[in-house]
């Protein structure tokens, strides 16, 4: 039987979590936004360098508001990584990021967090050197849904590290 | 299938009810909203099922979890659903919710909502970014300003030394050209940094008294003598019972007057212009003064009115007449920044009226008249005045040696950074020092610090300092007076203002010792 592992994309809304679900599902990207309601579900098989294959299922969960305690509980439930993802041109979207780890840590022990600053196309060094290291922002990768950079990158490095 | 419940929508869903084996296949279902096959592995149905791979631990109590707005499709159908798993020791329930309609509905709901805020953030985003650009845009008038006066000044204090020189009369006529060009070019910096600084916010308006009746008076000297040239009549209305000193921005309000007269002249050809000056009211130590000017011109066309006071406004196609387009534009800003009103009527062919109404303060008490400017004479000495000019642009060294020497009373040493100018004063006794606020090693301030505080002779220590540069805005002269300089002198320079200033420092130094 394929591994399966479930993956959840949190995040304020807006930031480009459907954006990053699509570019890696299906290779699609789209300039209008639309706002997700609830939770979206896909999987996506990845062959492992082991030779074995991954059957990642990724939700894609409606953005919060505030904090990430907002997001329904149930939805979180048997999850094997979070992805919390951040807009890099918006302060809002990452102003909360330490204290939502600090949660999700509490209170999802052993589950890995990834953090993707998202939007890296609108932004540049100087701008994420000023928003994010002096803000002392933590992140493991920045993330152009729109140019798929780094983006398939990330879920194979993920997928590496949840089976591993 | 929606009831109206006080003022609430209520839904009745759908619902299909699936149980499933321990191992996750398909027992029953009775296939009212998929069609998924019995005895077939639920994982099959939608990734969303995988997620019981988890719930594999069973208890005797049963355990039921809930996922709300869950987006289940299969190859013919999408549905949004709510949906609760009841994990019961042999077997799991699933029952399925189908609230397509109802959240589809809020979509649109939190679809509207969330893009209001994003488009807030655009809006602000975009705000910024354009009053960056408008920052960027009046720092660079700025240092424009500062790099195209100083070869400026140098032309036309070369143009004075020339005028000076025996010229044929051909030779006269270029440099009158040239003068006239330059002195019009200057005035386009002014009117550009005025604009910028009115944009930016950075222009203060400040109150102080004056003598209007002489401003007034002014006008009068000047605008006849345009007239006469141009074979025109000019008149000044004066209502009697304003006040000879009033309390104002001066500075401003002839500025004001100067460009709406200007335009007038600029644009008439024949007949008379008219400046008319009113009360509007009078209220305890508050003034309200009407202006209005008058032309027989060629007047704007009515659908050209709206946009006169607007930047680059100029609808004359004749490219004799000279303007900028920026003096209108700077005139109804100069005006809204003194909290007064103006308005333009015009009849083409027949002419142009500019209303314009300025609140001002006056003295309840009894006023002083103005002091007026004091002359200065050098002091009688046997050999000439020395002052050393530090600034490292041969051109201007040159002019301002060629002022100082062609006046008869001075020599001249030059130095071309402030450590040289150190070596200089320390080497021999000067008079004056001339400083460029802008040179290499030290700048002028620092330079000026050091002989300030550096020298027990007091020769040194107390020599007459005057700083000059290109930047004109308002704080440069204080900058200069706080520096230890004793005045500024801003480029470019017409020479009666730099002997003046000169001759003012070292007769103030001669009286006090």
């Amino acid at each position: 039987m394929k591994l399966s592992k479930k993956v959840v994309l949190l995040g304020h809304f807006g930031v480009g979590k459907t954006s990053l679900f699509r570019r890696f599902m299906d290779n699609e990207f789209s300039e209008e936004y639309k706002v997700t309601l609830g939770v979206q579900i896909k999987k996506k098989v990845i062959s492992l360098p082991s030779g074995k294959e991954l059957s990642m299922v990724v939700w894609d969960i409606e953005g919060h508001s505030d904090s990430v305690k907002d997001t329904r509980k149930s939805y979180l439930l048997g999850s094997h990584a979070f992805i919390y993802v951040f807009d890099l041109t918006r302060e809002e979207t990452y102003i909360t990021l330490n204290k939502d780890i600090e949660y999700l840590n509490e209170n999802y022990i052993k589950t890995p967090i990834k953090v993707i600053g998202n939007k890296l196309d609108l932004v540049n060094e100087k701008e994420i050197k000023s928003h994010l290291t002096e803000q002392n922002i933590p992140y493991d990768c920045l993330t152009s849904a729109k140019t798929n950079k780094n983006v398939q990158d990330f879920f194979s490095d993920l997928a590496k590290e949840i089976t591993s | 299938m929606e009831k109206h419940q006080n003022n609430q929508l209520s839904f009745n869903p759908q619902v299909q009810v699936i149980h499933l084996s321990i191992d996750n296949m398909i027992l029953k279902t009775d296939k009212n909203l998929f069609s998924w096959q019995e005895n077939t592995s639920i994982f099959d149905a939608h990734p969303f099922f995988e997620l019981l791979i988890g719930f594999t631990e069973r208890t005797d109590d049963d355990e039921v979890i809930n996922f709300p707005c869950i987006h289940l499709e299969d190859t013919s159908n999408a549905r949004i659903c709510d949906i609760t798993f009841t994990l019961k020791k042999e077997e799991t329930v699933v029952v399925i919710f189908d609230y397509t309609k109802k959240y589809k509905e809020l979509n649109q709901i939190a679809q509207k909502k969330n893009e209001s805020i994003l488009l807030a953030k655009e809006l602000e985003l975009r705000n910024k970014y354009l009053l960056e650009k408008e920052e960027f845009k009046n720092s660079f008038i700025t240092n424009l300003n500062h790099e195209i006066r100083t070869p400026l000044t140098s032309i036309l204090g070369f143009i004075e030394v020339l005028e000076k020189t025996k010229l044929t009369f051909e030779q006269e006529e270029l440099a009158r050209i040239i003068k006239r060009e330059s002195h019009h070019l200057n005035a386009i910096i002014d009117d550009m940094i005025d604009l910028s600084k009115i944009e930016s916010g950075k222009l203060k308006i400040v109150e102080e008294r004056f003598s209007f009746h002489k401003l007034i008076e002014g006008f009068n000297e000047s605008y006849t003598q345009v007239a006469k040239d141009k074979q025109l009549t000019f008149k000044i209305n004066l209502e009697s019972t304003i006040q000879e000193y009033i309390i104002g921005d001066r500075t401003r309000v002839y500025q004001i007057l100067n460009n709406i007269l200007t335009n007038a002249f600029k644009f008439t050809e024949e007949g008379e212009i008219t400046l008319s000056i009113s009360k509007n009211y009078q209220r305890t130590n508050k003034l309200s003064l009407n202006f209005k000017v008058e032309d027989t011109g060629i007047g704007i066309l009515e659908e050209n009115l709206p946009y006169v006071f607007e930047r680059f406004a100029r609808f004359n196609r004749d490219k004799q007449i000279p303007g900028t387009g920026l003096g209108l534009a700077i005139t109804k800003n100069l005006v809204e920044l003194l909290h007064g009103e103006i308005k333009v009527t015009s009849i083409p062919e027949n002419g142009t009226v500019f209303n314009i109404k300025l609140p001002f303060k006056f003295d309840v008490v009894k006023a002083t008249p103005e002091r007026k400017k004091k002359k200065y004479k050098l002091p009688e000495r046997k050999n000439k005045f020395r002052i050393l000019v530090v600034e490292d642009e041969e051109v201007t060294q040159y002019l301002i040696m060629k002022i100082l020497i062609s006046h008869g009373n001075f020599f001249v040493d030059v130095a071309i950074n402030g450590e040289e100018a150190i070596k200089c004063i320390e080497r021999r006794k000067y008079d004056l020092i001339l400083m460029d606020l802008k040179i290499s090693k030290m700048d002028g301030f620092q330079t000026t610090h050091v002989i300030r505080n550096s020298y027990g002779d007091k020769f040194i220590s107390e020599l007459p300092i005057i700083g000059f540069s290109g930047k004109t805005n308002d704080n440069i002269r204080d900058k200069c007076i706080r520096s230890g300089m004793d005045d500024f002198i801003a480029k470019p320079f017409e020479q009666e203002e730099l002997i003046y200033k000169i001759t003012k420092q070292i007769s103030k130094k001669e009286a006090t010792h």
